[in-house]
């Protein structure tokens, strides 16, 4: 038996060597910054690492479905079986939230954002990130203050743009598709039954009605804030809980980061699908109702 | 209360921000309440224990937002 664990191990090792190697090359050094760190400037605007990054793992993506698909055929390649099988589970998936008439035309927003999102966070632990970099020399171990590469999410910039891109066009697919007078209709509108209910209580559960509402708009203005957040916390602080791990225990420090990698994939996959289910739910919300479901 | 942080600080040298700890601590119960209410869900329906865990994992991720906006705001 153990000479089977063996065979299965052979091929992975030199993986494993390569991964571990990386993390020894890492060394002390002030931590992960917040800020994401400036290489040059194209005039005004500055570009971080993490720009560069997000620009490299975008075209990683365009490429690798390009050369997945190409053009789609009517009997599919092997690679559009792929891309087909993923773009049927995210139909599984926001159809029910979204509701079938703003499906199709909200699905290039939502998927974008999940694969976006995914690939950028998977491909911020890969051997690399973080450990090479500007740097310099403290006792004996090299040390990296300024890294090449950080995951693309791990600047509040890049977290904040998605967030606005993403309610910029909720509030395009809303308009669009349900109409300013079904957006006042649910916010303000009064939800009791006129049938049921005295009038007199009627008009003040409008007062009142009225009144929520603009705690709602409140509340919804926050959602960008709170799509920002979440994103650059989970992938900022996982870098910063990988560079941190490497250094709690210096006789053990090359394995201690390992669980955490595993940790760092599932977040990663867990961040992108809560991005665009909550962003699915956002349009759901206005738009699905008008398919005339049970309130 | 005030003091007592202060002089906690100066004596243990403890600087860590009282604002990060509250939210980190609401955010570890919320989490907490979402996955015991996400097992007893199970238990009482063990079928449906993929579309339970899809909801959990939402509801834990919506939970633990709210600390990084104590953290980092």
């Amino acid at each position: 038996m153990i000479i089977n664990v063996l065979f299965v191990l052979k091929p992975l090792a030199p993986v494993i060597v390569f991964l571990f190697s990386s993390l020894q090359l890492f060394a002390a050094g002030d931590g992960v910054h917040l800020k994401a760190e400036q290489f040059f400037n194209i005039g005004v605007i500055p570009v971080t690492n993490s720009m560069v990054t997000s620009w490299f793992v975008s075209l990683l993506i365009i490429v690798i479905i390009k050369i997945l698909v190409g053009s789609p055929q009517l009997v599919p390649s092997k690679g559009q079986i792929i891309v087909e099988s993923i773009v049927s589970g995210l139909r599984g998936m926001l159809e029910p939230i979204v509701g079938k008439k703003v499906f199709f035309p909200s699905f290039w927003l939502l998927s974008g954002l999940f694969i976006f999102i995914i690939i950028q966070n998977w491909s911020g632990l890969l051997p690399g990130v973080g450990t090479i970099g500007y740097g310099n020399v403290i006792d004996n171990h090299f040390s990296v203050s300024k890294p090449l590469i950080r995951p693309g999410n791990a600047d509040i910039n890049m977290t904040l743009a998605l967030a606005l891109v993403a309610n910029l066009f909720w509030v395009y697919f809303i308009v669009k598709y349900a109409g300013f007078k079904a957006i006042i209709k649910d916010w303000f509108g009064n939800k009791a039954d006129k049938k049921e209910v005295h009038f007199l209580m009627f008009a003040a559960l409008s007062l009142i009605f009225i009144a929520v509402g603009f705690i709602e708009v409140l509340s919804i203005v926050f959602r960008p804030v709170s799509l920002t957040f979440r994103l650059f916390g989970n992938v900022f602080g996982g870098e910063s809980l990988l560079h941190s791990m490497f250094y709690l225990a210096p006789q053990v420090n090359w394995i201690l980061p390992v669980p955490f990698y595993f940790m760092e994939v599932l977040i990663g996959l867990v961040q992108a699908l809560v991005f665009m289910l909550l962003v699915a739910v956002y349009i759901g919300l206005i738009c699905n109702h008008e398919e005339g479901d049970n309130h | 209360m005030y003091d007592i942080l202060a002089q906690a600080e100066q004596v243990s040298q403890i600087s860590g921000s009282i604002q990060g700890a509250l939210g980190c601590l609401g955010a570890a119960i919320g989490v907490g309440i979402v996955g015991m209410k996400g097992v007893e869900a199970v238990g009482r329906n063990p079928d449906a224990g993929g579309k339970i865990l899809v909801q959990s994992i939402l509801g834990m991720a919506l939970a633990e937002a709210v600390a990084f906006y104590s953290l980092f705001l």
